[in-house]
């Protein structure tokens, strides 16, 4: 939460103290100095964008390994991390149901995150278990990743998940077990653990950095091969505050990799008027609280417990949280899901079990009537995360998502994106996409070609979005931050915005004489609703027409100066 | 006019946490005509705290000096507002001094659905109301009585 924490560690980057790692260190000069030091950056410790500000006189003779390699083959699958059941307490479909529906919309891969919690340990997921098996064998072209919707102890909610393997359930089990936060806070004659006052307050905070580490410990002892979190409507309530963020990503960065840059809840912010339920798109309706970070405060500027253009705050505000943490030189992605809880205008109600008693709401009862005041579209409806990945394979998909090569959608506003970012002269010549990181001599040009396919069709509102605009943000990477709450990054701007008119077009730009290490990304819009500056508008609470106001962001490339 | 500061044992927040600290203030037989709620971040665990202005009666708490914010439950006039007040009405029939729009500016004769739920910022003595658009051209108070609680509030 709102905690202040400042790791002394992070201070010292500078290059006459050396420290573990440091791409400075004079001495390690070797040409496997660059694979110690990606291994060691890999493990979390301290190097990274610090160095790659300050990099030059000795490092000429080590040539980088960009990673997410552009021609690389590779394909696209949609999906969505972020999907309840009725063995949420707030949740009422089956898995089948999700199931069919993702299947339904075009998704390629989806994860069920019901929440966790003392009913969800104990009964919940010994029931979920078999349901996803089933749905599984019956829908062989839908990858169904088990997982949770963690209750991250004094934050906010994130997904956690892991390929179907021998431990999967096992290793869940023990996670939730130990670590969500609502068990953490749950008196122990309730069967909790009542080891946190509340489920987000700052007490919390070493439980959640124990929890990414347990995951990572089960990664790099083979129980699993890879698992993964992302946090989830990150400003919603204002309690995941810029430390956490950056705990988390550095505790276990293959493991904690990025947040939803849309959370879900879209049909929420529709009006009455409109035949819906004339709340806030994404339940973004909050202000600050007991254990809400004090930087977020709503101010004649902005209001960070808002949706702007669909997108959470933190992605939305161009030099704002997320890009003061790619400004580190690190990653952290973004993504857009459904957090399908109760379909808008489905007839479909809550089950009547006693969730509390018996982990499930039972099947759902069917009411007949529309429900227009349900908040949320199915998977796939709305909201999609595209993936590049070597194959249609569980651990594949899950490496794509690690490795940032993901798009977030709203409302199928494009069918497709190539971004490719490369030196042009002495660097690296191929380049890479999404999530990458390439290099280049110092004072030479990158080009970056955006290469963007409009939707081919008829999204599921029946209407053919037209992308009007495609924004190209960029901003320097200037190393660790010492206050671990910084939130803004005053360098990143939107450097160039095109005009879109046709359905696939190209887009070139290149940045010349680049002085030090940068980073760039991509977003675009329908055009719809944009502020003066060109940017995403604040969404105003029952009035938000979520598919008349479409966006897409693209996660970012970083270049490193040779 | 004294101020005294308490600590409620209760922990929530927002409306609920409001109306339980100034019921506690009634039934104690305490006028106050501004009562302030602060996040108190002093320890590892927050909590919330509650300065109130006396005007009569035996007041529970420490006495303390005028806080300097805050985020102000009940202040004279607030009972005004019950439902869509223009600006200037606001200002005038009440001690808020200002009211501000997010991302919009508003004139004194901008409209304001209160819902009956108002909760200014108090700043160095000043009482200010932040309010955004809403639907049907009106603005809102930018903190609204009951917001979304997700999983029925229990995380």
């Amino acid at each position: 939460m709102s905690h202040h924490h400042h790791d002394g560690h992070e201070h010292h980057h500078h290059e006459v103290e050396p420290v573990e790692g440091s791409w400075q260190d004079p001495a390690d000069d070797r040409p496997i100095a660059v694979a110690r030091r990606r291994f060691l950056a890999g493990l979390g410790v301290a190097v990274g964008g610090a160095a790659l500000a300050s990099a030059g006189a000795g490092e000429a003779a080590a040539t980088p390994l960009p990673t997410n390699r552009w021609g690389t083959p590779q394909r696209w699958y949609a999906g969505d991390h972020h999907i309840h059941t009725q063995y949420s307490g707030d949740g009422q479909y089956t898995v089948s149901q999700q199931v069919a529906k993702a299947r339904e919309h075009g998704l390629d891969w989806m994860v069920i995150t019901d929440h966790g919690g003392v009913a969800h340990q104990k009964f919940s997921l010994d029931q979920v278990t078999p349901d996803i098996e089933k749905a599984r064998r019956s829908n062989r072209d839908v990858l169904v990743y088990q997982g949770l919707e963690w209750n991250i102890p004094g934050a906010e909610h994130a997904t956690v998940f892991l390929p179907p393997d021998r431990h999967t359930v096992d290793i869940l089990r023990a996670f939730e077990a130990g670590y969500d936060g609502g068990i953490l806070s749950t008196a122990v004659a309730n069967g909790g653990k009542g080891l946190i006052t509340r489920s987000t307050s700052a007490d919390g905070e070493p439980y959640a950095l124990a929890a990414l580490r347990y995951l990572e410990s089960q990664v790099l002892s083979g129980r699993t091969e890879i698992a993964l979190m992302f946090a989830n409507h990150p400003s919603r309530r204002g309690v995941d505050s810029p430390h956490e963020l950056r705990g988390w990503r550095d505790a276990a960065p293959g493991v904690a990799v990025g947040m939803e840059g849309a959370p879900g809840h879209q049909a929420a912010g529709i009006s009455k008027a409109s035949g819906g339920r004339g709340g806030a798109r994404g339940y973004y309706d909050s202000s600050p609280g007991v254990d809400s970070h004090p930087g977020y405060a709503p101010s004649a500027t902005e209001n960070p417990y808002r949706t702007y253009g669909g997108f959470d705050w933190m992605t939305a505000k161009v030099g704002g949280l997320w890009d003061s943490m790619l400004a580190e030189g690190r990653p952290w992605w973004i993504t857009s899901t459904s957090d399908v809880h109760q379909v808008f205008n489905d007839t479909l109600t809550p089950g009547p079990q006693d969730y509390d008693k018996t982990g499930s709401k039972g099947a759902p009862v069917d009411s007949g009537v529309k429900q227009t005041g349900f908040g949320d579209f199915f998977p796939g409806f709305y909201s999609r995360t595209v993936v590049g990945s070597r194959s249609r394979s569980y651990v594949d998909v899950m490496r794509g998502l690690q490795a940032g090569k993901v798009i977030a959608v709203h409302g199928r506003l494009i069918d497709g994106l190539d971004l490719r970012v490369r030196a042009l002269g002495e660097g690296d010549n191929q380049g890479v996409t999404l999530g990458g990181r390439t290099f280049v001599k110092r004072g030479g040009s990158v080009e970056v070609t955006v290469e963007v396919t409009g939707a081919g069709g008829p999204n599921f509102a029946g209407v053919v979005p037209r992308l009007a605009k495609l924004d190209l943000i960029a901003g320097p990477v200037t190393g660790p931050v010492t206050d671990r709450d910084t939130l803004s990054a005053p360098g990143t701007t939107v450097v160039k915005s095109f005009e879109v008119t046709k359905n696939r077009s190209r887009f070139t730009y290149v940045f010349k004489d680049v002085p030090g290490p940068f980073y760039l990304r991509v977003r675009g819009s329908d055009g719809r609703k944009l502020t003066s500056d060109g940017g995403p508008v604040m969404d105003v609470i029952a009035d938000s027409d979520p598919w008349s106001d479409l966006w897409f962001y693209a996660n970012p490339v970083f270049v490193d100066v040779i | 006019m004294r101020w005294v500061r308490l600590v409620p044992a209760f922990t929530s927040v927002g409306a609920h946490f409001d109306r339980e600290v100034l019921s506690a203030l009634d039934k104690a037989g305490v006028s106050a005509d501004l009562v302030l709620t602060h996040v108190e971040r002093e320890d590892s665990v927050a909590v919330t705290a509650v300065s109130a202005r006396i005007t009569s009666g035996l007041a529970p708490g420490t006495e303390i000096d005028p806080p300097v914010e805050g985020r102000c439950a009940r202040f004279p006039g607030q009972s005004i507002l019950t439902g869509v007040h223009h600006v200037a009405e606001i200002v005038e029939a009440t001690a808020i001094d200002e009211v501000v729009g997010i991302g919009a500016a508003v004139t004194p004769d901008t409209r304001v659905d209160t819902g009956g739920f108002v909760r200014p910022e108090y700043r160095d003595g000043l009482l200010v109301l932040l309010v955004e658009p809403a639907a049907g051209g009106v603005f809102q108070p930018a903190e609204v009585e009951q917001p979304h609680e997700c999983c029925a509030g229990s995380h």
